[in-house]
């Protein structure tokens, strides 16, 4: 073999090379190309494989083309950045949240951060009101093509356009309606129009829900619009205690009437059936009276005297030209008879 | 065939391949500028693209793009001051126009802020608030209203239609802004209110309104609660004389009529022979006579009629 010569005097980069290989100078230089052609080869390889997780799907372009999308799994593209995958996560249920921020989970408690983004919670009502209105949005990329190219900023602009509608909604509503009876209105009719302009930009996001969290006055206000429930529970309640005492008064009031009146029948037979019985004594009495006058009369009065001189504490007897009385009995043991003269 | 050859041959070629070759995205449309000038028509399609080595490639975006504006403090016709946010969506629709006039997006940004802003501020303030924040289909049932306290506002008018509302103000906006666009090679597609809100000088005093609202409202609550309650309870006053009294009424009735009663049937009795009554009831007041009791008697009375004889006539 004949070895070839240099400019610079008998030796050779290849010789030198060769005999650090300790092999010919060829093959030196075929194996440096193989090693490059083998780099290229591990490398195309692990560039032409990708996986899609069973949420996403790969938006796939070919020379900066879409050319297909490809379905969860393990798949092949060109190699070297020929091919480029974007992945979109079609499948997850995404949501934005406004004027508050959930911050993760505790505990099994969901955190909420503490600010108050009242940039975006602060809003006027149709009675030119101030509201605070906080609300999630539901959505799901329906369309990953869609998505990635027919608008630079579908998410940041979905925040937008959800702002822009909430405003409008509450804005043509009083205040206290979006306090109470609205919300449900004004969820249905949020998503609606929101749906409604992301579909006018074409940005293959579907919205599921619009969801109203806190629907509160603003917080300078609250305290205000607390107080008026609790008066409205103290006006029922001071007219709940009055009926309260009506319902333990009258009943009360109707039993003692009813007191009153039976004393007064008591009093009444006692009356009538006294005066019964005393005249039927005395008719009976008069009978016997009229069968023999004198005898009875007599009768009567000695008896009666006969029952109560011994029990009268004093007799005095007078007789008409005397001038002080006689005591007759002497009832009371403790004293000795005076005799008087 | 030296292997070093084949390496730079490869190498040129890159090069080469570099120059001529390039990719236009999905998301660009392109224009290919020769010298500082463009050639040829617009380029849209994404692909792969020939070019001259000597040309370079301009790039703009094909989709939607977002524009936000800075929030800004207008007076509304009413000469309320209140913070509006705008934003907007637009597209480069002519990419030479768009080159010549404002050469790249920051370009085309600050027009944007100048001509949008512009408009809207003179829309704002030829504006009445209660325009600015209801739409056209606004309507209150005045009869219906559940918060008491609107009826005492006198700043509102509930009633009032707006001419235009929200969206057709937003709609005049984008009309009169679009007017500029397409010297810019810009097309808007919409200029939509984000928020308005007072600031924050008027937004207390609208803050303050609001408490001495809610304030007069429970007053009253309670006033209604007082009143009730009293009237109620004079009610049960009422009531409680009412029965007391035929209670009385009716039981003097039947203490009467037990009177009259008990004197009829003495009468009736004692009447048949009324000296002999009035002997017999007098003899019985005799019992009453007990130890505490002083009698003084003639002594001519008939009980002593047999004390010295035997025989009386």
């Amino acid at each position: 073999m004949n070895k070839p010569t240099s400019i610079r005097g008998g030796r050779s980069m290849e010789g030198d090379f060769a005999q650090l290989l300790g092999g010919s100078p060829r093959k030196a230089g075929l194996l440096i190309f193989a090693a490059i052609i083998a780099l290229i080869v591990v490398w195309g390889l692990l560039t032409a494989f990708y996986t899609v997780q069973p949420e996403e799907r790969a938006v796939v372009k070919r020379f900066g083309a879409v050319i297909t999308i490809t379905d969860p799994g393990l798949h092949f593209r060109l190699p070297f950045g020929i091919d480029q995958i974007q992945l979109v996560a079609t499948e997850r249920v995404l949501k934005q949240e406004f004027g508050f921020r959930t911050e993760g989970v505790r505990a099994g408690r969901t955190g909420y951060s503490a600010k108050a983004f009242e940039d975006e919670s602060l809003m006027l009502t149709g009675d030119l009101n101030i509201i605070d209105l906080e609300w999630v949005v539901q959505y799901r990329i329906n369309d990953p093509i869609k998505f990635l190219y027919a608008m630079r900023e579908p998410t940041q602009t979905l925040r937008d356009i959800s702002e822009s509608v909430m405003r409008r909604v509450v804005g043509n509503r009083l205040g206290s309606d979006v306090l109470t009876v609205g919300r449900v209105e004004i969820q249905l009719l949020g998503r609606d129009e929101m749906q409604q302009i992301m579909d006018h930009y074409d940005a293959g996001i579907h919205i599921i829900t619009v969801e109203l969290q806190d629907v509160v006055p603003p917080p300078a206000v609250q305290p205000a619009f607390n107080e008026v429930n609790e008066a409205r529970q103290e006006r029922e309640r001071m007219i709940n205690e009055a009926q309260k005492r009506v319902n333990q008064e009258i009943p009360r009031a109707e039993g003692q009437a009813l007191r009153t009146i039976a004393e007064a029948q008591g009093y009444a037979t006692e009356r009538v059936n006294r005066a019964l019985g005393e005249s039927s004594r005395f008719s009976a009495v008069l009978a016997e009276y009229q069968q023999a006058p004198e005898v009875t009369r007599s009768r009567l009065y000695l008896e009666t005297l006969h029952e109560i001189l011994p029990n009268i504490g004093q007799i005095l007897v007078v007789q008409d030209d005397q001038l002080s009385p006689l005591p007759l009995l002497n009832l009371d043991r403790n004293r000795a008879p005076e005799v008087q003269p | 065939m030296k292997p070093m050859i084949l390496v730079i041959l490869l190498v040129v070629l890159a090069v080469i391949f570099n120059a001529c070759v390039f990719v236009l995205d999905e998301a660009d449309q392109a224009i290919i500028v020769q010298f500082g000038e463009p050639r040829g028509d617009i380029i849209s399609e994404p692909g792969l693209k020939l070019k001259l080595p000597w040309q370079q490639v301009r790039r703009f975006d094909k989709r939607l793009l977002n524009w936000d504006g800075d929030v800004t403090q207008i007076p509304t016709l009413g000469r309320e001051f209140i913070l509006v946010d705008t934003t907007a969506r637009w597209r480069i629709e002519d990419p030479l126009q768009f080159l010549r006039s404002v050469r790249d997006e920051r370009g085309a940004r600050t027009r944007l802020d100048d001509i949008i802003d512009s408009v809207v501020r003179d829309m704002v303030s030829s504006t009445e608030l209660e325009e600015i924040i209801r739409s056209q289909d606004w309507s209150v049932d005045i009869g219906d209203l559940e918060d008491p306290a609107l009826a005492d506002r006198d700043d509102l008018d509930l009633q009032q239609k707006p001419k235009l509302g929200r969206e057709l103000l937003e709609q005049e906006i984008l009309q009169r802004a679009r007017r500029l666009m397409p010297e810019l090679g810009i097309a808007l597609n919409d200029v939509r209110i984000k928020r308005v809100n007072y600031i924050d000088s008027v937004r207390r005093q609208v803050e303050n309104r609001m408490i001495a609202e809610r304030q007069s409202i429970a007053e009253r609550f309670r006033a209604e609660g007082q009143g009730r309650a009293q009237e109620i309870l004079g009610e049960m006053g009422r009531e409680l004389q009412t029965i007391q009294s035929e209670a009385a009424r009716q039981a003097e009735e039947i203490r009467g009529r037990a009177d009259a009663e008990a004197t009829r049937i003495y009468g009736q009795a004692f009447g048949a022979d009324p000296e002999f009554y009035s002997f017999f009831r007098t003899l019985e007041t005799y019992r009453t006579l007990g130890s505490n009791s002083t009698l003084m008697l003639r002594s001519d009375s008939d009980f002593f009629r047999y004390l010295e004889r035997s025989q009386v006539e």
